[in-house]
């Protein structure tokens, strides 16, 4: 055993306290926060500015107390759920290649049908795929092409739908998430790439949200911090200074079951530069995907600004996630299936390695791991004391 | 050897005494506790037989969370259709066949992870149970439930025969239990009895 569990005994105990006391703080925080939401609540238009500036949750139309109940959920709609797993190309592996899996499922509410299971692989091997430049596609690289393809994925599916209510959902934001130190033109053109999939499904019909399974944003929390300090962004700076943020999601644990929050703006630049100019300006809300009288569940749903402007849309996704998110208990069930379709097992991974192994040796290639991964090979299969 | 019927399932891990296949949940032939089945064997022609003891449905953290409230048929069918959760089928070997041989013992080797096991054609059984030398295996083997399998499997035996075969079968077993079971008069009285009451026998 390399971990010795008793020099963490002391550790983790007083982390336990620091966490408890945190508690305390965060449960008085949140009082404030709850009473500035009620106190500022039609603030909204004179905040928008500022709340940019700030990097907070940008009000919409709606007050910023909003809440609105449970739409009535359709006898018949269908969610198509999906997700993605990769394996990272391994420089000490045998081949250089990468895996990309998308897992989906088409679950039509009210037909009685078996849902739709889909799980579609990718190996990227050639240079053209491994590289971009001059540098190896792992990382946030393949992270965009997981999420370009799972969207890619959820628009072709929605192409295949007859017509009817349709809610396409992904696992995490909507926003890509791409790193700045890539050249404007490269990353401008995998945003675009992103965007022009949701064209694709504003085109089909349906609508499209992002499901954030407890959500650690503090966007609506500086908002109002923000109103409450007259909008001066130096104040809340030094009242953020040397401490976490409140999560939103604690100021909307009073959400009641089903009920939704306001409508908000995310204060992302990337929204702000790619998405707005699309016509995909990212909105998001807060709802209680809990059931009557179970403890909140907050959960944080992005979606298009034409899905937050269009009522039979919104209330689509509204209902829309409620409804699966019952079925399995806090989260979409489409969304829980979608991830197992795509996750690759490790008894998985071995095997694909040695279905590569094979494959080398009848094209003629000795395979060879580089030293440390025989090593580590060796001394991670047998047990250890 | 070609196959036309549908295979029970896929062979997870094996040895020279019995072997484990895993299955999907809606195999068409559900495979039932005391079924004769057949694997290929490694050498040309031949193939190994066995009888099927356990049938167990692998333990998941996902059904769970629907087991105690009432589900969509939509999820109903997923888990049931769509999902890999794999039944386990644990089946004794019995036997095994070489060209047109077939004998009652521990075959030479297992058979290998990944081959189809098949249930046996009732040809297949007739053949195989023209002997009763497999009772002493089945008997004397540890962690099965011997009696009911053995019991079991004769009534699927005398099934795969004409109808006026069956009773002379069941009584010629009878009587090769009964030499086998000469010291252990309790458990042999409890096998006539479920064989006897199976088929409605008055006496065997």
């Amino acid at each position: 055993m390399t971990l010795r569990l008793n020099r963490l005994t002391l550790p983790v105990e007083r982390m336990a306290e620091v966490l408890a006391t945190r508690e305390e703080d965060f449960a008085r925080r949140m009082r404030e926060a709850r009473a500035w939401r009620r106190a500022y609540a039609d603030r909204g238009a004179t905040l928008r500015e500022v709340a940019r500036e700030a990097n907070a949750a940008i009000p919409t139309e709606e007050p910023l107390d909003t809440v609105v109940p449970l739409p009535p959920i359709p006898e018949r709609f269908t969610v198509i759920g999906a997700d993605g797993s990769t394996i990272p190309p391994d420089r000490h592996g045998a081949a250089l290649y990468y895996v990309i899996n998308i897992g989906s499922l088409v679950y039509r509410h009210g037909s009685g049908e078996t849902p739709e299971a889909h799980s579609i692989p990718h190996l990227g091997y050639t240079e053209e795929e491994l590289f971009e430049g001059t540098t190896l596609v792992s990382g946030n690289l393949l992270d965009v092409r997981r999420d370009q393809a799972e969207v890619n994925h959820l628009a072709e599916l929605v192409e295949q739908e007859p017509e009817g209510p349709t809610l396409a959902l992904v696992d995490g934001t909507l926003l890509l998430w791409v790193l700045e130190n890539l050249p404007l033109d490269t990353r401008k053109k995998k945003v675009q790439r992103y965007l022009d999939a949701l064209t694709r499904v504003q085109k089909g019909k349906a609508a499209v949200a992002g499901f954030i399974s407890r959500p650690r944003h503090a966007e609506v929390s500086r908002l109002l911090l923000l109103a409450h300090l007259d909008g001066n962004t130096e104040k809340v700076q030094e009242a953020e200074r040397g401490r976490l943020p409140l999560p939103d999601r604690v100021i909307f644990a009073d959400l009641p079951p089903g009920g939704r929050s306001a409508l908000f703006t995310s204060p992302s630049s990337i929204n702000h530069t790619y998405y707005e100019p699309a016509g995909h300006e990212v909105w998001f809300f807060y709802v209680n995907v809990a059931a009557e009288e179970e403890d909140p569940v907050i959960a944080r749903i992005e979606v298009p600004v034409w899905v937050a402007r269009s009522p039979d849309l919104l209330s689509l996704v509204h209902a829309g996630v409620v409804a699966q998110s019952r079925i399995a208990g806090g989260y979409p069930y489409a969304l829980a299936r979608a991830d197992e379709l795509a996750y690759i097992s490790g008894p998985e991974r071995q095997r694909l390695q040695e279905m590569v192994e094979t494959a080398l040796l009848r094209a003629g290639l000795m395979p060879s791991p580089s030293p440390k991964a025989f090593y580590k090979s060796m001394t991670r299969s047998g047990r250890r004391w | 050897m070609s196959e036309a019927r549908i295979p029970v399932g896929r062979v997870l891990r094996a040895s020279n005494r019995g072997f484990t296949v895993g299955c999907r949940v809606m195999q068409p032939d559900i495979p039932a506790f005391g079924s004769f089945v057949r694997a290929d064997a490694r050498a040309p022609e031949g193939a190994i037989y066995g009888l099927i003891y356990d049938v167990t449905i692998q333990d998941d953290l996902f059904v769970r969370r629907f087991v105690m409230v009432e589900p969509p048929e939509e999820v109903v069918r997923d888990q049931r259709e769509n999902r890999q959760v794999p039944i386990e089928v644990s089946i004794l070997a019995v036997g095994y066949r070489v060209g047109d041989h077939i004998v009652h013992g521990i075959p030479p080797q297992p058979p290998v992870t990944m081959d189809y096991l098949y249930p046996c054609t009732p040809d297949e059984i007739v053949d195989f149970t023209r002997r009763f030398d497999y009772f002493r295996l089945v008997l004397n083997a540890p962690g099965v439930p011997a009696d009911e399998l053995l019991a079991t499997s004769l009534l699927a035996a005398a099934a795969a025969r004409p109808a006026e075969e069956r009773t002379d079968f069941l009584v010629e077993a009878g009587r090769e239990l009964t030499r086998l079971l000469a010291n252990d008069l309790i458990r042999l009285d409890n096998l006539l009895r479920r064989i006897r009451t199976a088929v409605g026998l008055q006496e065997v």
